[in-house]
């Protein structure tokens, strides 16, 4: 099976920035992976997540070194700031949700039934009818998790995903990642909870300074 | 707040393209508009737009914080020091056609204000952003459109947090007009960088939902249309024509 992401001596600087964010990333990630990517503050692990999607330098600037093979084709990337993942655009929690299938131009059975689907893997079906920009932090971060998961990845990315939810939403949702992994999707989280991801992680990237200093199986990685 | 509010007024039922399409008309014919009667028969139409849209208070209340003062700007300018003929108005010499310039001028301010009161309030950027889409607009023009239309309560939105925030750490807004005025930097600063990051951000969120990925958009739920509000628009667009074409025969004879 071929990788649905190489990076071959990837390397990554933020415009204006006098040194990399990112270098000498060597890696592949296959389908049915779930990688924990961690590392202490500023390690590079969201910059990480922006390279891997293709949404840097694309969407917001500076300068890629190296070989980046991105061979998925729905990636999708959820932030660990929900509320700037909301589009404005939608009157309901549904219409957000249904927002990202629409777009791929999906027919509108396969679009609802995706959203209906996120929504009930989220446990946030009784919030399809509410307006989005009124929905609590840990509301809100299911349903931008929710939006991501209607598209189908085969490569998420998510940004610390639990960083506004409860610890049982927390445990939920990393519990859904595993299964996800498990029906073939390629899956990178970026977070600082060890044990979550120790539980559920296949493999863990540990990030220093923009480097990977280790790499390998969840269990060992993380300790 | 001048923006969208959900109600339940007949311009808030009608589907989002007939108050764009009124409103539109409205600001085209009063820059038509030359007599202080046209302009004046237009601000009734904008004032009945806005009772429409459940929104004359809010209407009359921008029009009397923004307009009003405008107005007596342009009177004092256009009727004080306008050319001769000069009447009498009161203990004022007022010039004759000064006068009239300054009303049609300040009417057709009023008016702009009062219709887009109206259309703001009453057009649901959910819903345009629904009936573009079922329309088949590329999504960049429905986005520059809806953006446009949410720009002022959003901007208010983060100016409201960005003075919250700057009074926790000991702003103080009272005192004399130059403490006042020096007060605004904090405030300005923030809100422009903070409204040039969330572009930043919007890009990102929307890139990630696939935005561009398509050709075409599904449209989930396109507001109704009626054969009424579709003639009304067409009769708004050939009034504005017939209206503009009468306009440039006059400047070119």
């Amino acid at each position: 099976m071929s990788p649905v992401l190489a990076m071959r001596l990837v390397s990554y600087r933020y415009a204006g920035a006098d040194s990399p964010a990112l270098a000498e990333l060597d890696f592949e990630v296959n389908g049915g992976e779930l990688i924990a990517v961690t590392g202490p503050v500023g390690a590079g692990s969201s910059t990480l997540l922006m390279v891997a999607g293709g949404y840097a330098p694309r969407l917001i600037g500076g300068e890629l070194g190296g070989e980046r093979l991105l061979a998925a084709e729905r990636p999708a990337i959820v932030f660990a700031t929900p509320w700037t993942q909301i589009t404005g655009l939608c009157r309901s929690v549904f219409a957000e949700v249904a927002f990202g299938p629409a777009s791929l131009g999906w027919p509108e059975p396969l679009v609802r039934s995706a959203a209906r689907d996120a929504l009930a893997w989220m446990g946030i079906t009784h919030l399809a009818e509410r307006d989005p920009a009124q929905l609590s932090g840990g509301e809100m971060q299911r349903v931008v998790v929710a939006s991501a998961l209607a598209m189908g990845p085969d490569l998420l990315l998510l940004d610390d995903p639990a960083a506004e939810l409860d610890p049982l939403a927390a445990n939920s949702l990393y519990e859904l990642l595993g299964r996800l992994a498990g029906r073939g999707a390629a899956i990178m989280v970026a977070t600082p909870d060890l044990d979550r991801a120790r539980r559920v992680a296949t493999r863990a990237l540990r990030l220093e300074t923009g480097r990977v200093v280790a790499d390998g199986p969840a269990a060992q990685v993380l300790g | 707040m001048i923006g969208y509010e959900n109600d339940t007024s007949v311009l808030h039922g009608a589907h989002p393209y007939t108050p764009l399409a009124l409103a539109g008309a409205v600001f085209c014919l009063v820059f038509a508009a030359r007599s202080p009667e046209h302009v004046g028969a237009l601000l009734a139409v904008a004032v009945l737009l806005a009772v429409l849209a459940g929104a004359l208070g809010q209407a009359l209340r921008a029009a009397l914080a923004i307009a009003l003062p405008t107005i007596v700007l342009l009177l004092v300018l256009h009727g004080l020091l306008g050319p001769a003929p000069y009447s009498f108005v009161g203990p004022f010499l007022i010039s004759d056609s000064g006068f009239e310039r300054a009303v049609v001028l300040g009417g057709r301010i009023t008016t702009v204000l009062v219709a887009t009161v109206a259309v703001l309030r009453s057009v649901s950027p959910a819903r345009l952003v629904d009936a573009m889409t079922d329309r088949g607009v590329p999504f960049s023009v429905t986005y520059l459109l809806v953006s446009t239309l949410t720009l002022v309560p959003r901007m208010r939105q983060r100016a409201a947090g960005i003075l919250e925030a700057q009074q926790c750490r000991g702003l103080r807004l009272g005192g004399s007009p130059f403490a006042r005025l020096a007060a605004l930097r904090p405030l300005t600063l923030p809100l422009i960088l903070g409204a040039l990051m969330e572009v930043d951000e919007q890009v990102l969120a929307l890139d990630s939902r696939g935005v561009g990925r398509s050709p075409r958009r599904t449209a989930l739920d396109p507001p109704a249309d009626t054969e009424f509000e579709w003639l009304l628009r067409w009769m708004c667009l050939v009034v504005v024509v017939a209206a503009w074409t009468a306009r440039a025969r006059e400047w070119l004879l």
